[in-house]
């Protein structure tokens, strides 16, 4: 059992997390003055942590779980946990109608399309976005921010920010007091400070740095997304190890996967198109391949539908497939003015 | 202190090099950025390479002046050098007061992948070398890379992968330098008609228009997707002839339009204008 699944205070479980209590048996020994002074609270709070993790201890003998099914949950936590579970808004109403809110937290979300579709726009988008506050719906997070390919503009964050921090004002009806606040707390400079960018020019590079992320998330807990744009790049030149290749590909998607669980972010993966030669006649697929697909909990596949851009759900273990257009527009990603009740249902 | 340390994005380098004409500026929001790779698409005789010259020497401008007081390399497959072409347009570009613009160029020929490659390692030490010089090495033209791939590859599926490893991999290399050394990197790419009703793998939609034409012809950028996914932003300049009477008497005149469309930019949204090639240099038409 981990000191993370306690019913305490998030700044509680912060600090016992940065005293260098992890688990259960960490606690056990500690009497509570010790922990009171550890954690530089009054003793009366230390008394109320140990209350409830051995309350929590003797549950879990009464329930006569066995250390290996330590730290297992039932389907029934599991679906109580989805419900508080947060989600990012693409600044998109359609987009996000069929994502059930936006990009889920905890999941990895994997966006492909072919050049000049949109994929950095939304990557940056929500790098923004992730950054709205709590009071106003967002999540009140930071972003990291992998380049691997050279394509994120400074400019075009600002430009986005900016439009961001419009929006949110604009449907939002304030004191007046409330408002200067804000209005100083949220300036697009906060915002782009608050983008941790790492560029990326090799896959050996990628690889470490994607290793490096626990450490540094450890350090910025309020990090809420990652995005890497893109992931394959580097992965496209001449590998002559494909089963290296593969073996690096899946490393690294289990790594996030447990950054994204361990830390309640997501993570946000932006891929290449490719065409796929069979019997003769062409389609277009995503890069990376077949055991590639696997990896990722969401597959959004972004295309050019006549002269409107569109977003579908190609894999989801949770929602249902289905279509939606969207715009990108000197502000951002935004819905298609033209049409915006028009979401197919599939 | 470990090496990856997240970069303020308020302190990343935003610089760009100036195409040296205010309108064409316009449509590249300033010019040609720096840390990125810029391809030119257009048939033959569009005005690749004229605009390719005329970066070389916008570059040596002084940053005041939209340039990036640079010198340059320019890695050409196709022609031979058109040096008196180049000559005549620093005349105009360039004041008198600048010494000797041309040295300031380094000119190589490229013609298998295997050459560009070996060419830009050996950039490598020239660049880094350069920095310190009051005119570094801050921008790479290479023109065009479509030429390099035209003969060694069959259209075989065996080929076609080696191919498009390779353009990873050069695309790798560009981006690599772009960032190392904060260069403007500018790569032209010549065009594939579209046969029929446009459907097969060159039919596939990139960017912001549905279809791209030049002389009447529908055509489409070369070497494939794989290699559009190895640029950052992709400009498209096209010609279109066309009978202009003047005076409504019996002489015809063609006049050549141009056009200079914005195909896809992370940073910019779709434009499109025309210009002109003049002995002065390429210009916008407001």
């Amino acid at each position: 059992m981990e000191i993370t699944t306690l019913p305490l205070s998030p700044s509680v479980r912060a600090k016992l997390l940065s005293a260098g209590y992890t688990s259960f048996a960490s606690l056990s020994a500690v009497s509570s003055s010790h922990l009171a002074r550890d954690l530089s609270i009054s003793d009366e709070e230390a008394v109320a942590i140990l209350k409830v993790t051995s309350q929590y201890n003797t549950l879990d003998r009464i329930d006569g779980s066995h250390s290996i099914l330590a730290g297992a949950q039932t389907a029934w936590d599991k679906l109580h946990e989805e419900k508080n579970l947060r989600h990012i808004t693409t600044s998109c109403e359609d987009l996000d109608a069929i994502l059930g809110g936006g990009i889920n937290c905890r999941e990895i979300t994997e966006i492909g399309g072919v050049p000049g579709i949109g994929k950095t726009q939304l990557g940056i988008q929500l790098a923004v976005n992730v950054q709205i506050p709590n009071d106003f719906g967002g999540l009140g997070g930071k972003a990291i921010y992998i380049d691997t390919e050279g394509s994120f503009m400074v400019e075009r964050a600002f430009q986005i920010a900016e439009a961001c921090i419009q929006d949110t004002f604009d449907n939002f009806v304030f004191h007046k007091n409330d408002y200067e606040a804000c209005q100083e707390k949220m300036q697009p400079k906060a915002f782009l400070a608050n983008i941790f960018y790492f560029r990326i020019c090799s896959h050996t590079e990628q690889v470490a740095v994607i290793n490096y992320l626990d450490k540094f998330i450890t350090e910025h807990k309020d990090v809420k997304v990652v995005i890497i744009d893109s992931i394959t790049f580097h992965f496209r030149q001449e590998f002559d190890d494909l089963a290296l290749r593969t073996r690096l590909l899946g490393g690294m998607a289990l790594k996030l996967m447990k950054l994204a669980q361990k830390y309640w972010l997501a993570v946000v993966l932006l891929n290449q198109v490719t065409t796929k030669v069979t019997e003769g006649s062409f389609h277009l697929s995503l890069a990376l391949g077949e055991s590639w697909a696997h990896a990722c909990t969401n597959r959004i596949i972004l295309y050019w539908n006549g002269n409107e851009r569109y977003a579908h759900i190609d894999k989801s273990p949770s929602l249902r497939s289905a279509s939606s257009p969207f715009s990108v527009t000197s502000k951002g990603i935004r819905c298609l003015v033209s049409n915006c009740k028009r979401i197919k249902m599939m | 202190m470990n090496e990856f340390e997240p970069q303020n994005l308020l302190e990343l380098p935003t610089c760009k090099c100036s195409l040296g004409c205010p309108i064409l500026d316009r449509l590249l929001d300033g010019g040609i950025p720096c840390n990125s790779v810029t391809e030119i698409v257009a048939e033959s005789g569009s005005g690749k390479t004229q605009l390719c010259l005329q970066l070389l020497l916008t570059a040596q401008l002084p940053v005041s002046r939209g340039g990036l007081n640079a010198a340059s390399i320019y890695i050409h497959s196709e022609f031979p050098f058109p040096s008196r072409r180049l000559k005549q347009l620093s005349s105009f570009l360039l004041s008198s007061s600048s010494k000797d613009p041309l040295d300031r160029i380094f000119v190589r020929a490229a013609h298998t992948p295997g050459e560009l490659l070996a060419l830009l390692d050996r950039a490598e030490y020239l660049i880094a070398r350069s920095v310190n010089d009051s005119f570094p090495i801050k921008l790479i033209v290479i023109d065009s890379i479509a030429a390099l791939f035209r003969s060694e590859f069959d259209n075989t599926p065996t080929d076609l992968k080696r191919r498009s490893a390779l353009f990873f991999k050069i695309g790798a290399k560009l981006k690599l330098q772009a960032r190392r050394f904060n260069l403007a990197v500018v790569v032209t790419n010549q065009v594939v008609d579209l046969m029929g009703s446009g459907d097969g793998a060159n039919g596939v939609r990139v960017g912001n228009y549905g279809g791209l034409y030049s002389s009447g012809r529908r055509v489409c950028p070369a070497l494939g997707l794989s290699w559009a996914s190895c640029v950052n932003s992709r400009v498209f300049l096209s010609r279109s002839d066309e009978v202009v009477n003047s005076g409504g008497e019996t002489e015809g005149n063609v006049r050549t339009r141009r056009k200079m469309q914005l195909v896809f930019a992370p940073h910019l949204p779709e434009s499109s204008f025309e210009f002109v090639i003049l002995k002065e240099g390429v210009f916008g038409v407001s």
